[in-house]
């Protein structure tokens, strides 16, 4: 008996709390438009997953993103 | 016949640490695959491997998991799980040397997570699966032992 609950019972409980975890604490930060400038091609526009609040300034691999298309508005990482 | 050595509830324990953190987040990453194609393609070094990682990542979680759940096949998994946490965990360190910040791809709460904490938690389940792997070679040494007394 105590075997087949460590076999069986507690790997399919571990499962189940997993897949249960993963939609309690999932969290929808949705992607939006950002932009960014680029020296040659001029402004340019990509999908990002970046807030618009934060800490550290969102990144296109040089280039500061901003939420719009004057590029006023930074927006951030979503988490370090 | 039917008893629990203490060997064993250690390994089924690690074995269930494994199936939680592994199912969580490819669970959690499948859910938002899109977002964490983004994620990937703004790490250093990834962009260009991006979509792969993407779907490869949390298959690979999975398979673990498959195979943690096989008494048979937990030592090859646990291989698996030491492979794949020692990669995370060099990739993470050699990446917060040229970076202070850098989006982190992980899934779920575990995000929420600063890097060093989440270079700690993966050095954690580094010595798990280093630990279940001992104690499945010492339970295997014992065994045939046994057969050939």
């Amino acid at each position: 008996m105590k075997t087949k609950i460590l076999k069986f019972i507690l790997p399919a409980f571990a499962i189940i709390m997993a897949v249960g975890l993963a939609f309690a604490t999932d969290e929808s930060n949705a992607t939006q438009t950002g932009y960014y400038n680029h020296p040659i091609l001029g402004v340019q526009s990509i999908s990002t997953d970046c807030p618009d609040f934060g800490t550290v300034q969102c990144m296109e691999g040089p280039y500061q993103v901003f939420k719009d298309q004057n590029l006023t508005i930074p927006l951030y990482e979503p988490r370090e | 016949m039917g008893t629990t050595r203490p060997s064993n509830v250690i390994i089924t324990l690690i074995s269930i640490a494994y199936i939680i953190l592994f199912v969580y987040t490819a669970v959690s990453k499948l859910m938002h695959l899109s977002q964490f194609q983004l994620r990937l393609e703004r790490m250093p070094y990834m962009e260009s491997i991006a979509p792969w990682v993407a779907f490869g990542v949390p298959f690979v979680e999975l398979v673990i998991t498959g195979l943690l759940l096989i008494p048979k096949y937990r030592l090859i998994a646990f291989h698996a799980c030491l492979g794949l946490m020692t990669l995370f965990t060099a990739y993470s360190a050699i990446v917060l040397n040229f970076s202070e910040s850098i989006p982190c791809s992980c899934g779920g709460v575990i995000s929420a997570m600063g890097w060093k904490v989440h270079i700690l938690f993966n050095a954690f389940f580094i010595l798990l699966a280093l630990l279940a792997i001992f104690q499945i070679k010492k339970h295997k040494a014992q065994l045939s032992k046994q057969h050939t007394t």
